[in-house]
């Protein structure tokens, strides 16, 4: 009898387990082939002229472009409901990384991979040498503060060298006080937070520091935020956030993205205050020009961090997306191609714009055209 | 010769006496209880936090497609599932027939020699239940990086490195069951003239297998919040994946982990993703634990 009872117990939880394995094969109700849950029919296009794509493409590479990532995932996979894309937000430094050795097939990177890098480095899934680089992610970086009743100021390059770099000390210093007359600055004491890890942002707000501030900013453009200054260091975007929220009298520089809640400054670009937006920065990439002495469909830009135009925004992140030219495998190569047409295209930025602030390529046609010939060299 | 006040124990403590062991119980009741805050502490947090989001979405839905709030961890669960099961299939026989060899043949073996590799199997066993589970995720990434492209991801590769660290567990605890086995039933059977091998099927298995059961329930549920080993060799995916084979495959602990890692824009959907996927996979965790508890009970009521 006893032997019995235990028998059944060990049935009753075999059978709990079968039936909670049953439960679970039910597909995922925002899987239907019809996707009739998923609101994206704005790309319903590229369906017609990609048929029957299917397989999987694995990124990975920036964190900056997780949630353009997120937004471009899920507008091509709601159009080519055979296709998953997986990324990866390992750091740019990671992502080209795994390009090279062929982990990922495609990577967002913060950086272009320098001339050094592409010289040295053999490209697993290439066939040849050449790679496909452009410019998909174009987002303004803020100088984001902390001061209770004040939501935005106006800034110099310089004056944001020396707050970042911690040589101003209190805010109501003379140098931010003669930019910001009516503003009644308190006398909170200055704290820079800064990113602890290696960061494309940092990269590259010190590239702009560098190149409009440069008397005041020594230290050149460094991924590496320089150890001698001082402040609170914070991991990620998020963490840099956490921290300016968290402290009044606080200054750092986040994706403009993510500075909801925070005060904003505006920089002094040619003689007037810009704020950071998408169109601001655009016009901050039409001033830059392409690097020079790489191949055809290697877009990699040298930002113009001093634009003429007054109206333009010059501390933007330029993040780029990689691909070979020409893949070994052809399965790759149709869906490396048909995810990068997707993102560069005017619905994959319209996408990244709604969800990550950014400024869409194709503001600018000069920038646009170019990258969709880009794009459609990949084979 | 001092040993005569042993003659007359006193019959009732001395006050001394009484106030130490008061002192003593409030202390052992306060360390108890000490003991107890970090646990109730973590329960109501992800309890508190999980609840928001335990709904039907949840069970349904996975992350394709999905920006910001809503979505599900269908997929995760699945991925648990499939990855546990696989794991359980390659790793309760292996554990199993190593407890049952090392009881039933290496220690009657009459060969010292047996006795010894017994002893050798029986340590290495103990220094396996010792491995950090991310070594047992990276051994497997080392191998599938020999025999395949770099990068490559899949389900199995996970249930591999997690029967590494199951086997040990079910190993150790099946053969203290078989231990427990009474030697007066082998005796009985081999009197009645049956063969070894029937003794074992017949009379040691019946008789553990309560214990058996619950040995290989201890082994999952020790497995199913792996985290480490299957963010290495399982990957992450907001897909569905129903192929152990082929492609990543998501799974609840690396869900947790992905969510509360790479938040988009809305952090708070993300955040709250994954204190309910945190509830959910300690229910689990619990679930598992309490089986393999009430298995194991009533075999010690069949042998009384």
């Amino acid at each position: 009898m006893k032997m019995r009872t235990s028998l059944s117990n060990a049935a009753k939880a075999a059978a709990t387990i079968a039936a909670l394995g049953l439960a679970l094969t039910a597909c995922a109700s925002n899987e239907a082939p019809a996707a009739t849950s998923t609101t994206d029919t704005t790309t319903a296009s590229v369906t017609a002229t990609v048929p029957a794509l299917s397989g999987t493409l694995n990124a990975g590479g920036s964190t900056a472009q997780t949630a353009a990532q997120d937004a471009w995932r899920a507008g091509f996979q709601a159009a080519n409901a055979g296709v998953t894309v997986n990324y990866d937000p390992v750091g740019s430094g990671a992502g080209r990384t795994g390009f090279a050795s062929g982990s990922y097939v495609v990577i967002g990177t913060d950086d272009a991979f320098s001339a050094t890098e592409l010289s040295s480095t053999t490209f697993t899934l290439c066939a040849t040498s050449d790679i496909v680089e452009v410019p998909a992610y174009i987002s303004p970086v803020a100088v984001a503060f902390n001061l209770p009743g004040i939501t935005s100021l106006i800034l110099d390059a310089n004056t944001a060298a020396s707050l970042l770099s911690g040589k101003i000390k209190t805010w109501n210093d003379p140098a931010i006080a003669a930019l910001n007359p009516g503003v009644t600055l308190p006398s909170t004491a200055v704290t820079p937070v800064f990113r602890s890890d290696k960061s494309g942002t940092t990269g590259n707000v010190t590239d702009y520091l560098s190149k409009a501030a440069p008397s005041v900013w020594t230290y050149g453009m460094v991924e590496n935020w320089p150890t001698d200054l001082t402040g609170d260091a914070a991991n990620g975007t998020q963490g840099v956030v956490a921290a300016i929220t968290g402290a009044a009298g606080t200054v750092g520089y986040v994706d403009f993205s993510q500075t909801t809640g925070l005060g904003v400054a505006s920089l002094i670009n040619a003689g007037s205050p810009v704020a950071p937006n998408a169109a601001g920065a655009t016009k901050t990439l039409s001033a830059s020009t392409p690097q020079t002495g790489r191949s055809a469909t290697d877009l990699a830009y040298d930002v113009n961090r001093t634009p003429s135009d007054p109206t333009a925004y010059p501390m933007i992140m330029v993040s780029y997306e990689v691909a070979c030219a020409q893949y070994k495998d052809p399965a790759n190569a149709a869906l490396a191609k048909a995810y990068m047409s997707y993102v560069v295209s005017t619905e994959g930025q319209t996408a990244a714009a709604g969800n990550a602030g950014s400024a869409p390529l194709s503001s600018d046609a000069t920038v646009a055209s170019a990258v969709a010939t880009a794009v459609a060299a990949i084979s | 010769m001092t040993r005569t006040s042993l003659a007359i124990p006193p019959l009732r403590p001395g006050r001394g006496a009484r106030r130490a062991d008061t002192v003593a119980t409030i202390v052992m009741w306060a360390c108890a209880l000490i003991g107890a805050v970090p646990l109730v502490g973590l329960l109501w947090t992800t309890i508190s936090r999980g609840l928001a989001r335990l709904d039907v979405t949840f069970f349904t839905q996975s992350m394709r497609g999905v920006i910001g709030p809503g979505g599900g961890a269908l997929h995760a669960l699945m991925g648990t599932a499939l990855i546990t099961l696989a794991a359980t299939v390659l790793a309760a026989p292996l554990g199993l027939i190593t407890a049952l060899w090392l009881v039933e043949e290496a220690d009657r073996s009459s060969s010292p020699g047996v006795r010894r590799f017994g002893g050798t199997v029986r340590l290495v066993v103990d220094v396996m239940t010792g491995i950090p589970s991310i070594v047992a995720g990276l051994t497997v990434f080392a191998l599938i990086t020999l025999v395949a492209a770099p990068g490559t991801r899949s389900g199995i590769a996970g249930s591999l490195a997690l029967a590494i660290i199951m086997v040990p567990v079910v190993a150790r605890a099946s053969e203290e069951v078989l231990v427990r086995v009474p030697e007066d039933l082998r005796e009985g059977g081999l009197a009645l003239g049956a063969a070894r091998w029937r003794v074992v099927t017949k009379i040691v298995l019946p008789t553990a297998r309560p214990g058996l059961v619950s040995a290989v329930v201890l082994g999952v549920s020790r497995v199913v919040g792996e985290t480490a080993p299957l963010l290495l060799v399982a990957g992450f995916t907001d897909s569905m994946n129903y192929n152990l084979l082929s492609g990543r495959m998501a799974s609840l602990p690396v869900y947790i982990y992905s969510q509360w890692q790479n938040k988009g824009v809305d952090a708070a959907a993300y955040n709250s993703r994954a204190w309910t996927a945190a509830l959910v996979l300690v229910i689990f965790v619990l679930f598992f634990q309490v089986a393999a508890r009430l298995i194991g009970r009533s075999r010690k009521e069949t042998q009384k």
